[in-house]
């Protein structure tokens, strides 16, 4: 891809909603509320395992667009994966340092409850402020 | 992660692209935690896809059963692709054919109806694991 076609008006958000731990569900959670609430014009969502396979326009997208993987774990699949799959990443979440960071943890992986919920809208509203940095806006 | 016997790994897609993947996310949590907690474990995609080599080293040697929400089948594909052909896929979209009645519309939350359908699904996924565990202790 030439540099002519990197786009600076979207940030691609790649959570790792991995299933092993609540952490992952916290990654998902926070994506959903960036991308769906707080700036559903200046974001896109990307999933993992189309990414992975090549699948369009996931595999284009991450490329494009300045990106800000979400981690659940200290594995950072999101993180790993994204740049294997040459994006250019711009910021990045790691849950667990965010869950001493707010000291709230979630309840788990299925219901991520009150303290959960509130971690994750911590986590969108500094996802949101990035985004809004890296736009310039 | 443990290696034991007796037991079916499950490998969902956990898609943020579409409603179905959450379904497939819940839907697999109920089989862990209420349907068949003592013979399935979970096989978290985006490790397994990283490279976790635990996850694929698991795949490779137990059963494994897909939980893919939409027909892109990553969940399947991947499983295929690092370590074998899963021994069963359950598609969300193909189960939800059966319940028309049941919409599914939102990714973060699911409302009763959805609800409802994951735990169809859920079944769908209970079934094969008997299934599976029923022929492995018949060799």
């Amino acid at each position: 891809m030439s540099p002519q076609s990197l786009a600076e008006d979207k940030v691609a958000i790649i959570p790792c909603a991995g299933m092993d731990k609540a952490l992952g569900s916290i990654a998902r959670a926070c994506a959903f509320k960036v991308v769906e609430k707080l700036r559903p014009d200046k974001t896109v969502l990307v999933c993992i395992p189309p990414l992975v396979a090549g699948v369009k326009p996931f595999s284009e997208i991450v490329k494009t667009y300045p990106s800000i993987p979400i981690d659940g774990c200290a594995e950072r699949c999101a993180t790993k994966i994204a740049v294997k799959n040459g994006a250019r990443i711009k910021g990045r979440i790691l849950i667990p340092e965010s869950v001493q960071k707010h000291n709230l943890k979630p309840k788990s992986a299925s219901d991520i409850g009150p303290d959960g919920e509130k971690l994750a809208e911590k986590l969108a509203e500094e996802i949101a402020i990035e985004i809004d940095r890296l736009l310039g806006k | 992660m443990t290696l034991a016997t007796g037991k079916v790994g499950i490998i969902c897609c956990s898609g943020e692209d579409f409603a179905e993947g959450t379904i497939s996310r819940v839907a697999t949590r109920l089989v862990l935690e209420k349907l068949r907690p003592d013979q399935t474990v979970t096989l978290c995609l985006p490790l397994f896809l990283a490279g976790g080599e635990d996850e694929r080293a698991f795949a490779r040697v137990f059963p494994t059963i897909a939980v893919d929400g939409c027909s892109k089948k990553c969940a399947e594909a991947g499983t295929k692709k690092f370590s074998g052909k899963p021994v069963a896929t359950v598609l969300v979209s193909e189960v939800m054919k059966k319940y028309p009645h049941l919409k599914v519309r939102s990714r973060e939350k699911l409302e009763p109806q959805e609800m409802e359908l994951a735990t169809k699904v859920a079944e769908e996924i209970a079934k094969k694991v008997d299934e599976i565990l029923c022929k492995t202790a018949k060799k």
